[in-house]
């Protein structure tokens, strides 16, 4: 199910939250409520691990991983890694990478299986990309967006895209990911995907503002509470239809 | 997203409220201070400002309020509907038509003041014509009394209308009065509308919302509606026939079966005849309601006919209607009333919008892209075992009703405030309580979790610029100092004199000669400056003759004076020093003993004040010029300073007691009062 909340007054929980299937990383924060709620969601299952990275809070705008790996920038001093080292599992490679690009949850959107990276990323970081997080990696945009990290949310059993994608950008990412895909968005129309909603396999975190429609298709698309991806064509057509 | 903000109206003041602003803007933001022998331009500009000034506030404040009530051709129907019925289409029209003629009247005025006021020839008769024209824009205000008396009433009636948002998805309970339409609305909603046994308890429209398919519905409940032609409907009912009228809604028309309103169900029946034609073109539901106290089973037949006619075109009705029965008071089918209204407006507005143009823009967000398989790879999920076992027992204690036990955010933030007592209470402060995080590291042996390890800051190990004891090392190296300290006293104690004892015993006398002295200078003071007035000492002349006349001779007397003169001109201060003979002679000797040229110049004992170089701006046109005009100036004081004279500087109070402010007669007592 997905839960909404708030960071600090802020619904962008993306920017805050990292989430995969093996870790969620928090951005250190004032208030403790935020790292509660994520704890009591996550904490049973995986390692919740407060941290900054570069001394900043915005950890899932600076760093990009799945159940394999994570790759933090450069930025991140050592300390941060030794912390973020330390409170993962043995499996996770934790990779600091000299990468132009410091933002490196804004330039990948990653799931378990496939990467979809910012055009113009190093040849050395997307050959570090595929060995760390094991993945296939494609040079895409998203939308006409190079921020491909910001304008999608994906998990290995579907993605939610920028909501001004075209059908046929739509078609081709599908099969490049190889997961079911659908354009919509967050927080209350808001189209940065990612820091609206924070998602793994089996949950999701959306900011307050989200609405009930956009919740139904977060929940169908990326199949939580058994739902199904088709319920957005079957159910929730309507809905959406009728908020345009 | 509300489209019609009534709330933001200012105030309107009444018409004596609005004179006081204006004329009192008009005093504290211009001039007031004028006389009668000023030019005249200078009057009649200062008049003309006046005038003007008070113009253009009443114009500004007259368009503020004709700008901010809502134009009725241009607002939705639904409104300008709704004040027509409220407040008379008319009257309002009337009201800021005329506040728009008092506007023009005013700039007219003023404008013809004005020019006017170009020919006034005194103060006076300018006077007169700002008296005039402010007097007239006053009194054409004062007119205006009643219009802004209306207008503020309907401001204040407007900003309490509900915010009906006339576009969005829209429930309209109507029927006869007492039918259950309040009722039905707060159980559908929150809005808690006032609920009574009598008719029009309901006397305006009320707003509330309800959720159902991921959107929220704007539920409107109308006052009770009577057979009876259009025109002979009052204000009350006819809020509901502009309800109907203009807002495209699902209509619920609300049918008391048990006739406990106290209207039958023919009159019902007739009454959903006589305003059919606002249903039309509109999704529509019967609502049969108060089941509990007369089920549908029970109606008498004919009454039965006519409910079922309503959904009879062949009869009069209207095809598609369905009927629904419902109770409030136990609830019986409100779940199932609402949920075919809703679905019956949703579906036929989602039929619009996807034939309106602008869906074809958005048709992408209704597209689910399937993959395509590129390679025979599975990407399976990856969802740990726990969180399926934790999925299936959850599921499993929903069948068996049993609720885990779970902390409550007030139980937890307590046990985080014990905890957080308990590091306080050890000195730690929670939130740079490092061990917090350590315990949390996964680590292949638990033991290492609170290990010492190095901690690195640009590639360099914190530890190598650390030294911990570096306060014993401190410590160390201050009590050497005091040993040496120490060892340096006991040394210039232990130092044998090597004078005799005589030569000791005079020495002492001389330290304690040099003590005195040293004493008796601070007791004068003598680094003070002394002025040295009035005290004539003998010249050279008396001197010499003085000295003559004790039988010296004159080479002598030369010598003597010379000498006097030179310890004088060493004594006096301020003298400039010159090159006494013998000094030179001396200062060549020791020159020549240590092979310095005589050329060079003297080391000075003191230097002299020096004039800085003259800065642009200061007058000067040359360093010589400034030096001359410095001279000069010291020149000028030389005299009163060495008098001891009071100067320009000094504290000066020209008239202690001037005539004005002590003579005369003063309305407050004496005049010596003050």
């Amino acid at each position: 199910m997905a839960t909404r909340l708030q960071y600090e007054n802020s619904c962008d929980v993306g920017v805050f939250l990292k989430l995969t299937n093996k870790y969620c990383l928090v951005g250190q924060c004032g208030s403790k409520q935020f790292l509660h709620t994520v704890e009591n969601r996550l904490a049973d299952h995986i390692p919740v691990v407060e941290t900054s990275i570069a001394g900043t809070r915005i950890v899932g705008r600076l760093s990009a991983g799945n159940k394999n790996g994570l790759l933090l920038p450069n930025t991140c001093t050592d300390q941060e890694l030794q912390q973020i080292r330390n409170s993962l599992p043995d499996e996770v490679v934790v990779q600091r990478i000299e990468e132009r690009f410091s933002a490196l949850g804004n330039c990948i959107a990653t799931n378990d299986y496939v990467a979809l990276v910012h055009p113009d990323i190093d040849r050395e970081t997307e050959e570090i990309i595929a060995d760390v997080l094991g993945v296939e990696v494609f040079r895409q945009t998203v939308s006409g967006n190079v921020l491909v990290g910001t304008y999608c949310a994906l998990t290995n059993q579907g993605a939610l895209v920028h909501p001004m994608t075209s059908i046929a950008d739509q078609d081709e990412l599908s099969s490049l990911l190889q997961v079911p895909l659908v354009a919509g968005t967050v927080n209350r129309g808001n189209e940065c995907v990612a820091a609206g909603c924070v998602v793994n396999d089996w949950t999701a975190i959306v900011g307050a503002d989200t609405t009930a429609t956009e919740i139904s298709v977060i929940e169908s698309i990326f199949a939580l509470q058994g739902s199904k991806p088709s319920n957005i064509i079957n159910n929730i057509r309507n809905s959406i239809v009728d908020n345009v | 997203m509300v489209l019609y903000n009534f709330k933001k109206i200012q105030v309107v003041p009444t018409s004596k409220d609005f004179i006081d602003i204006v004329l009192s803007k008009t005093q504290r933001k211009t001039p007031t201070e004028i006389h009668k022998q000023y030019a005249i331009g200078r009057i009649r500009s200062f008049y003309m400002r006046k005038v003007k000034y008070t113009a253009q506030s009443y114009h500004e404040k007259l368009t503020q309020i004709i700008a901010d009530f809502p134009l009725l051709d241009d607002i939705h129907p639904f409104y300008a509907d709704l004040i027509n019925v409220l407040y008379d289409k008319d009257h309002y029209k009337l009201a800021l038509g005329q506040l728009n003629t008092a506007r023009n009247l005013i700039d007219n005025l003023s404008k013809d003041y004005l020019r006017l006021l170009k020919y006034g020839d005194s103060l006076y008769r300018c006077k007169q014509l700002k008296r005039a024209s402010l007097g007239r824009m006053c009194t054409l205000m004062l007119k205006q009394g009643p219009s802004l008396l209306y207008l503020e009433q309907v401001r204040q009636h407007l900003a309490r209308l509900p915010s009906i948002d006339p576009n969005t998805r829209t429930l309209l309970l109507t029927g006869y009065p007492n039918v259950g339409k309040s009722s039905f609305m707060n159980k559908l909603t929150r809005a808690n509308v006032d609920v009574q046994p009598y008719a029009f308890t309901t006397k305006s429209l009320f707003v509330g919302h309800t959720d159902f398919k991921y959107n929220s519905w704007q539920v409107i409940d109308t006052p009770g509606i009577l057979d009876h032609p259009l025109d002979e409907r009052n204000t009350i009912e006819m809020q509901s026939i502009t309800a109907l009228a203009h807002l495209h809604s699902c209509v619920l028309f609300l049918i008391d079966i048990s006739e406990r309103c106290g209207y039958t169900i023919k009159q019902q029946v007739d009454l959903f005849f006589s305003i059919k034609a606002l249903f039309l073109n509109k999704p529509l539901l019967v609502v049969l309601n108060k089941i509990d106290a007369r089920k549908p089973e029970d109606v008498p037949e004919d009454d039965w006919k006519l409910i079922q006619s309503l959904a009879d075109p062949a009869k009069g009705g209207i095809g598609g209607t369905q009927l629904v029965p419902m109770s409030n008071l136990t609830e019986e089918g409100i779940a199932k009333v609402k949920e075919t209204a809703c679905s019956i407006l949703f579906e036929e507005r989602v039929e619009k919008k996807l034939k309106s143009t602008r869906i074809e823009k958005e048709i992408h967000r209704l597209h689910l892209a399937q993959p395509q398989a590129r390679d025979k790879k599975v990407r399976a999920p990856c969802i740990p075992e726990s969180v399926v076992a934790a999925a299936r027992q959850a599921e499993m204690d929903e069948e068996s009703d049993y609720k885990k036990p779970t902390l409550t955010a007030a139980m937890m933030e307590m046990i985080e405030e014990q905890e957080n007592d308990e590091k306080y209470a050890q000195g730690i402060i929670p939130i740079y309580d490092v061990n917090a995080w350590k315990k949390k590291y996964l680590l292949k042996n638990d033991e290492w979790k609170f290990d010492i390890v190095p901690e690195i800051i640009n590639g360099q190990n914190i530890a190598d610029f650390v030294d911990p004891d570096i306060l014993k090392r401190l410590e160390e190296l201050e009590m050497e100092e005091e040993a040496f300290l120490e060892e340096l006293k006991n040394a210039e104690d232990d130092e044998e004199s090597d004078l005799d004892e005589e030569n000791e015993q005079l020495y002492d006398e001389i330290q304690e000669k040099k003590h005195e002295l040293r004493i008796n200078h601070q007791i004068k003071d003598s680094s003070k400056p002394q002025l040295s007035k009035g005290r004539k000492g003998i010249d050279t002349k008396q001197m010499a003759s003085h000295l003559r006349s004790m039988h010296h001779d004159d080479e002598e007397v030369d010598d003597i004076i010379s000498s006097v003169r030179e310890r004088s001109k060493s004594r006096i201060s301020g003298k400039k020093r010159s090159r006494s003979e013998s000094r030179s002679e001396s200062q060549a000797a020791t020159s020549q003993e240590r092979g310095i040229s005589m050329n060079r110049s003297q080391s000075r004992q003191r230097s002299t004040t020096r004039v800085a170089s003259p800065a642009p701006g200061e007058g000067f046109h040359d360093l010589a010029q400034k030096e001359k005009a410095d001279k000069l100036d010291k020149h000028s004081r030389k005299k009163r300073n060495q008098d001891g004279r009071k100067g320009e500087a000094d504290r000066h109070i020209y008239n202690l007691m001037p005539k004005h402010l002590f003579s005369g007669k003063r309305s407050g007592g004496t005049n010596d009062f003050r």
